[in-house]
């Protein structure tokens, strides 16, 4: 005799009340009522807005419907003179970050020489690069090489910063390593450090590089020189068909440099690929 | 052969490689320092020359001139407020644009299409926006906050997309596995998981754009930048260091405000 005793479904277990978070609720009320009240004190029409896509449409129209195509070499030049300026700005930065920056990493200098340097950094990073540009106009004038020298000071701010992060995240075990088999200190800087932090550094420099291309084109609108000069001249006299070439050429050039330094970097921080597949032969 | 026979490899050749990298170092900063090509004139003689004209001038940014400080606030105001609207009008834009152009949430082809186009978007610089859109719709606040939403936009979805694309995204298919549209799975898996990636990139943001905010009126767009022009243009060289400075206080505490914020965010 064969009873099948049903058995009882297990109670579906209940879900969880979901937390309470007043507190989060209550912030983002306040983040959200803050940026809205700032968003109307804004001295925007905002009625306004509703014209602004076709006046967008308009302008985009002039600027890239009939591109002046005659403006292009003298582009390519100016464009050519700002990538100079920011290869130049990018080695002079870097090599300056580089000596402030080591002694500023904890472990390496003593604190009265990282604390002031640290300063240095975070008031550079403050300051834009176009009151920096401002200063040294007036002992280089108005040529590429203030641009450069203003990228080189201003870069100090963010790059010694990673500098000394980069270098304080190295693991020390090799440091003591060398140490230990009794090396000094160029030796524990050459084979304890060095080995360690190079690609990441060597990749930053890269970056600023990157970040440079776009800041030298900024720094023509003072009239340092490159594309940012060209760019204030046709705007201010709206020649739109020049414009729209000035962007593409200025668009084409930095997604280029980018592609190609962002392709160098991914080397150099994950190595090649197959350089072991012939081992086993 | 026995062990003690054990010997140190010998060093991999390394300096090839170390010349052909010096190699294009070296030919890179010889073409870009030609004048003849465009190049950067490095010109030492004029430093040696005009020494004293740069230290003169920071010089007279000493002392830093207070009388200024009550002019100042209005244009610090409209600067922290672009900032502030710009990041989150960014912000709103980017999460969907975000989970739009990252492989797990958008295994369609129109990704490609998000990603060019945002590459596009950052490649232009935020001045060369500004100066464009003051341009077009007239001095004031509004091209700013236009030139600081496509700034965000380019980084935001960037570093918030390659995360998504990084991150583990086995939990999707369980929202798949569950029936789930990609827009349902996006919605509850996707976008929780990000949620403090992309937090701290838009609190980060936040920090480039008071930065940014404080030039923008150099071109007209608005904020404390029209301020400093004016000054310079006066050649009050103690108020233009007073501005710097509260500048400075003002990118520093926000700097850290955002420190705390993110180290609670992980």
């Amino acid at each position: 005799m064969t009873v099948l005793t049903a058995t009882r479904a297990p109670a579906i277990t209940r879900a969880p009340s979901r937390p309470r978070r007043l507190g989060v609720r209550a912030a983002q009320l306040l983040v959200g009522a803050v940026v809205l009240a700032s968003a109307l004190h804004l001295d925007i029409g905002w009625s306004d807005l509703a014209q602004l896509p076709a006046d967008l449409r308009h302008y985009l129209g002039l600027m890239f419907a009939h591109p002046d195509w005659s403006r292009l070499p003298g582009a390519f030049y100016q464009t050519w003179v700002s990538v100079s300026m920011a290869w130049v700005g990018a080695l002079l930065g870097v090599v300056l970050s580089t000596l402030l920056g080591i002694p500023a990493a904890a472990g390496v200098g003593p604190l009265w020489v990282r604390l002031p340097l640290r300063g240095v950094f975070a008031v550079l990073r403050a300051v834009p690069e176009v009151i920096i540009a401002i200063i040294i106009l007036t002992v280089t004038g108005l040529t590429p090489f203030t641009g450069a020298l203003a990228l080189a000071i201003g870069g100090i701010g963010t790059h010694g910063k990673w500098t000394y992060e980069t270098i304080e995240a190295v693991p020390p075990g090799t440091a003591e390593a060398v140490r230990a088999a009794g090396g000094n200190l160029l030796e524990v800087a050459r084979w304890g450090l060095w080995t360690q932090a190079s690609p990441e550094l060597m990749s930053l420099a890269l970056y600023r590089f990157e970040i440079n291309v776009r800041t030298s084109a900024i720094l023509g609108l003072i009239g340092v020189g490159g594309v940012g000069d060209l760019l204030t001249g046709y705007t201010q006299y709206r020649q739109w068909d020049a414009v729209g070439v000035l962007i593409i050429v200025i668009v084409v050039v930095t997604m280029v440099i980018d592609g190609i330094s962002g392709a160098i970097r991914r080397r150099i921080m994950r190595g090649a690929r197959t350089r072991d597949v012939d081992r086993s032969s | 052969m026995t062990v003690s026979q054990l010997s140190v490899p010998t060093r991999p050749r390394t300096w090839p490689r170390v010349a052909v990298v010096v190699g294009v170092i070296v030919a890179i900063t010889v073409l870009t320092t030609l004048p003849a090509l465009g190049g950067v004139n490095i010109d030492l003689g004029a430093i040696a020359r005009n020494w004293g004209n740069g230290s003169e001038r920071i010089g007279k940014l000493f002392p830093p001139d207070p009388s200024i400080l009550p002019r100042t606030w209005k244009p610090l105001l409209e600067t922290l407020e672009m900032a502030l609207v710009g990041t989150a009008i960014a912000a709103l834009l980017a999460l969907p644009l975000s989970q739009w152009a990252a492989r797990p949430t958008n295994p369609s082809r129109s990704r490609i299409v998000v990603r060019g186009v945002l590459n596009v978007i950052r490649a232009v610089p935020d001045l060369v926006y500004a100066t464009i859109l003051v341009a077009m719709v007239g001095v004031g606040a509004l091209p700013g906050v236009i030139t600081l939403v496509l700034f965000d936009l380019g980084i935001v979805v960037k570093l918030v997309s390659e995360a998504i694309d990084s991150a583990d995204a086995s939990y999707m298919e369980a929202g798949r596995a569950a029936g789930g549209t990609q827009t349902q799975i996006n919605r509850v898996t996707a976008q929780p998981q990000t949620w403090p990636v992309f937090a701290s990139q838009v609190l980060y943001s936040l920090e480039l754009n008071v930065r940014i905010s404080s030039i923008l009126g150099l071109v007209g767009a608005g904020g404390l930048g029209r301020l400093i022009d004016e000054v310079r243009g006066f050649y009050r060289y103690g108020a233009l260091s007073m501005i710097i400075i509260e500048i400075l206080v003002v990118v520093i505490a926000i700097e850290i405000a955002s420190n705390v914020l993110r180290k609670r965010l992980r």
